[in-house]
């Protein structure tokens, strides 16, 4: 299978902290990658790289064999690779609905001022699949964190994307909506979406992935099933000491 | 909830209260005295002077400090052309239809100087290079070539685009309705739902797709070319333009209590906070002296920002849903 995302050698200090250390993995077309490791290992920072968020000190991005390690932010969202937040950042002066609108207006300013967006019907459409239906007008100070992730999910997928990076996002979640955005995320990787998932939910990450990577102090420890990592010596140092 | 499509329909709708306004404006000289109408052409000016840093602060957020740098670049590149004693050399004078268009010029490119920092800072950071934007321009016009800027007196004896108040007038409401109905427009479509976006997480927007770059450029450059309109006509209503007034701190605060008691992010509470603040401030000034009446505006902002943060604007909404409600009651 050909590789989606790779990410090559990266390196990334801040000041005298080395958060990511010549980190090496790769998301193949049609796979939903894992990526673990115990808390400050560099999960967020190293989506926050992919996301141009932060430029690497070495290393390089690849999208479909392109380095696309210094495009801006909204390059690489047009390209395909978008992500949720570990914590849900909405917009909060707008009802959801808006809010999910804002990731269709296109990227120009004359398109903007004729409305070229995508139609309401179809921003509904988005919001009802991730299972939102009834709160469109909703404002995010009234949703539950379960709510919260959907809406996140919901702007990421009105962005038409190729990839997903998805931080943590079980947390927070009752074991019901656990359930419902597993199910959500299956049905969205049957309909041909690639994810990259970050999460301290083992047993919720499990049945989803493919594949997963595990990250220590920003450095690969282990690749491989989820059942081969969760019994690596290496990982369960990381993760037990 | 069902009004999205903000560009059309629902704009066409709104239109009609810029047209009742403009009717209502348009009769006045009919009914006042001169006295109210000259006290409605500062308010004219400062909407548009408020109208201007809406655009820029109201709806992305960055709060600038350096207004009146805009408006100041605008005032004096007309005056210096226009002036009797002429640019400096090479001792030109040019009609005021050549110097107004080359000062709002002048002024966008000005805007843009100020728009540069604005990709390296946000928030307090942005606010001080842009309040050193205007500190060095108001030592630079008095220290550099005074011969050319009329130095700490500035430049007196310009010449006026119209004579007498009600032309005047029905040119300072003209370019306040011309402006406000442009901004109005831009804002009330997905361009002002973008810049609002970024007021409240420029990130975010980013990760949508969406060159913030961009918008924020467009948004500087409507300001910019705001300042310069209204700068440029304001120096010429006034026929003279002097640092200390252009640069002063009471200018900029003008400006600020205007939108922040108007609404913020609204284009049209400027102007209501703009004809507000001058009113009010002319019609005190018996009651209230000078540095009173700018304490108790100042408590009035800030009552606003803490209380009404949507300003004259949001409660005249409030009042409009109250109205309707009753009605369907009814």
């Amino acid at each position: 299978m050909a590789k989606l995302l790779e990410v090559q050698g990266i390196t990334k200090k801040f000041g005298g902290l080395v958060a990511i250390n010549d980190l090496s993995f790769h998301l193949e077309e049609g796979e939903v990658l894992g990526l673990m490791g115990p808390n400050g290992s560099g999960k967020t920072t190293i989506f926050n790289i992919i996301m141009g968020d932060f430029l690497p000190n070495s290393g390089r991005i690849l999208f479909k064999g392109e380095d696309i390690t210094h495009y801006p932010t909204f390059k690489r969202v047009k390209m395909g690779i978008t992500r949720t937040y570990q914590v849900p950042r909405p917009f909060r002066e707008l009802p959801i609905i808006e809010d999910i609108r804002i990731s269709t207006i296109p990227d120009s300013i004359m398109g903007s001022l004729r409305g070229e967006g995508t139609h309401i019907d179809e921003i509904k459409e988005i919001a009802e699949d991730v299972g939102l239906g009834g709160r469109f007008s909703k404002y995010p100070h009234e949703l539950t964190m379960g709510d919260l992730r959907r809406v996140e999910l919901a702007k990421t997928l009105a962005t038409n994307p190729k990839i997903i990076l998805l931080d943590e996002i079980f947390a927070g979640l009752t074991v019901a909506e656990i359930e419902e955005i597993d199910k959500l995320l299956r049905r969205k990787m049957e309909e041909g979406l690639d994810f990259v998932v970050v999460s301290h939910d083992l047993k919720a990450l499990a049945p989803l992935v493919d594949r997963v990577v595990v990250i220590h102090f920003g450095q690969f420890i282990a690749e491989g099933s989820f059942d081969q990592i969760v019994n690596d010596e290496k990982v369960k140092a990381a993760y037990f000491g | 909830m069902e009004r999205y499509s903000k560009v059309g329909i629902t704009s066409i709708k709104l239109l009609r209260w810029w047209l009742i306004g403009i009717a209502v404006m348009f009769v006045l000289p009919l009914f006042l005295p001169i006295s109210v109408l000259r006290v409605a052409i500062m308010a004219s000016y400062l909407a548009i002077f408020a109208m201007s840093w809406d655009m820029m602060s109201g709806y992305t957020g960055y709060v600038s400090f350096g207004h009146p740098f805009l408006i100041g670049v605008a005032g004096y590149a007309t005056a210096m052309w226009s002036h009797q004693s002429g640019f400096q050399p090479p001792h030109i004078i040019l009609p005021l239809f050549a110097t107004i268009p080359l000062a709002i010029a002048a002024s966008v490119g000005a805007g843009m100087l100020l728009f540069l920092p604005s990709m390296r800072t946000r928030g307090p950071y942005f606010s001080l290079v842009s309040l050193a934007f205007m500190m060095i321009i108001y030592r630079l016009v008095i220290a550099i070539r005074p011969d050319m800027t009329g130095g700490d007196r500035g430049l007196p004896d310009l010449p006026p685009v119209v004579a007498g108040p009600v032309p005047n007038y029905y040119l300072a409401i003209g370019l306040m309705f011309a402006v406000g109905i442009g901004l109005w427009y831009v804002t009330r479509s997905d361009v002002g739902s973008v810049l609002k976006a970024i007021r409240m997480d420029e990130d975010v927007v980013e990760a949508s797709g969406i060159s913030t770059y961009r918008f924020k450029r467009f948004a500087f450059i409507l300001s910019a070319l705001t300042a310069g309109i209204g700068g440029a006509f304001y120096t010429h209503y006034l026929q003279s333009i002097s640092p200390r007034r252009t640069f002063g701190a009471i200018f900029l605060l003008e400006i600020i209590i205007s939108t922040v008691i108007g609404g913020m992010g609204t284009i049209v509470g400027s102007i209501f906070g703009g004809f507000f603040l001058t009113f009010t401030l002319e019609y005190l000034r018996p009651y209230l002296l000078g540095a009173w009446r700018f304490l108790t505006y100042s408590l009035v902002a800030l009552f606003i920002v803490l209380y009404r943060p949507r300003g004259l604007y949001g409660m005249g909404e409030d009042i409009a849903r109250w109205v309707a409600r009753r009605r369907e009651g009814a």
